[in-house]
C-alpha cells in the first residue's frame, strides 16, 4: 500500500540523525536517508520521524539513493 | 543525556531510557479524552493560557510555525488561520495517538490547507537549521527527557529573529495557593482522571510532573544556556503557569 506525502512537508523534512535531505521512497512509504542509511516509515499519511522506528537500509539500497 | 543515568518520571526515579516509553503510555492512555479533560481540570482557563501564547507568538501571514508536543491541535488550529495560505503550520508529537486525534480534529474542521503532521522528537527534530518563525511547546517540555538538548534542537531550525514559545505549568507565586493547588492535584485530579478518563495513574503522573518541572527562573536560565536570548516569562493565574519567551540571536 502506497501512502502520499505532502510536497510542501517533503521540502523542510530532513533525517533527525544526519540532517540530511530525504529520498521519498513512494513503493515502499518510506522517506529515506542515504547518509545515515535510515529509512522512517509513513503511517497513516504521516511521516514518522523517529530513529527508534527507521529500518536500516541495505548496501544494496544504499547504492540505488547515491 | 547519557541512557543509563537517572531521571524523573513524575515522583519515581527511571532509566533515561525508559522515560519516553513511560510517558508515551500514560498519553496512549489519555488521548481520546484529552480535550474533555483539559476542561475539566482547568475549569477551561487553558484556553485563556493558550489564547496569551497566541497573542505573544505575533504569527503573521506568510510565517512558517512549528508546534510540538501540540497534541491535540488547539494552538495548530489558530496559527492556521493566521499565517494563511502562503504560510505553514507544522503540528509535531512524539505520540501517534494524539497526533492522530489531533490531525482528525483540525480536518474535521476544515483546516488542512497549510497544516502539516509529523511524528518527531523533540530533542532531535526533522528539521533543517533556520526553518521556523516560531516555535511553540504547550504543556509538552516537562515530558521530555532531556530538555537542554530539546532547547537546542529547537534553537536550531528557529530562524535568527525567531522566537520560542514554552507554555508550561509553573511555581505558584504564593505558598496559600501551592497549599491548594497541592490539595487539587493529588486529591482531586487522579479522582477526575479515574471517573473521566478512566486512568487514576496518568493524572497522578501529570501532578507529580509538574511539581518535579523547573520553576520560571531555573526554565529562563536553561533557555539562556542553550542560546536563547532576551529570555522573560509571564505567570498566569498566580504562578500556576508560565509563559516563557526567548529569541534566537
Amino acid at each position: 500500500m502506497s501512502e502520499t506525502i505532502d510536497k510542501k512537508l517533503l521540502a523542510i523534512l530532513v533525517c533527525p540523525v544526519s540532517k540530511a535531505p530525504l529520498v521519498y521512497d513512494r513503493d515502499n512509504s518510506e522517506l529515506v536517508c542515504p547518509a545515515s542509511g535510515l529509512a522512517y516509515p509513513i503511517r497513516d499519511g504521516i511521516p514518522v520521524m523517529l530513529e527508534s522506528e527507521a529500518r536500516q537500509i541495505s548496501l544494496e539500497e544504499k547504492e540505488k539513493y547515491s | 543525556m547519557d541512557q543509563d543515568e537517572y531521571t524523573h518520571f513524575g515522583f519515581q526515579k527511571v532509566k533515561a531510557s525508559e522515560k519516553a516509553h513511560k510517558v508515551a503510555e500514560v498519553f496512549h492512555s489519555v488521548a481520546g479524552k484529552y480535550d474533555l479533560m483539559n476542561d475539566l481540570m482547568s475549569g477551561g482557563i487553558h484556553r485563556l493560557w493558550k489564547l496569551f501564547t497566541i497573542e505573544m507568538a505575533a504569527v503573521r501571514p506568510g510565517h512558517a510555525v512549528l508546534d510540538i508536543a501540540g497534541g491535540t491541535g488547539d494552538l495548530a488550529a489558530k496559527f492556521s488561520r493566521l499565517v494563511g495560505p502562503q504560510g505553514t503550520v507544522v503540528l509535531a508529537d512524539i505520540n501517534n495517538a494524539m497526533l492522530r486525534v489531533g490531525r482528525d480534529k483540525l480536518l474535521d474542521r476544515g483546516l488542512s490547507q497549510n497544516l502539516e503532521f509529523v511524528q518527531a522528537d523533540a530533542q532531535y527534530l526533522p528539521f533543517p537549521d533556520n526553518t521556523f518563525d516560531c516555535i511553540t511547546i504547550a504543556f509538552g517540555l516537562r515530558n521530555v527527557t532531556d530538555k537542554d538538548l530539546a532547547l537546542r534542537s529547537m534553537l536550531r531550525v528557529l530562524k535568527p529573529g525567531g522566537r520560542l514559545l514554552v507554555l508550561e505549568f509553573s511555581k505558584p507565586r504564593s505558598s496559600v495557593l501551592e497549599k491548594a493547588y497541592d490539595l487539587y492535584s493529588f486529591r482531586v485530579l487522579p479522582v477526575m482522571g479515574r471517573l473521566v478518563a478512566g486512568d487514576a495513574d496518568s493524572y497522578r503522573y501529570l501532578a507529580e510532573s509538574i511539581r518535579m518541572h523547573p520553576d520560571q527562573d531555573t526554565l529562563k536560565h536553561m533557555m539562556e544556556d542553550a542560546g536563547f536570548v532576551q529570555c522573560q516569562y509571564h505567570n498566569m493565574t498566580g504562578g500556576i503557569v508560565a509563559l516563557h519567551k526567548g529569541i534566537k540571536a
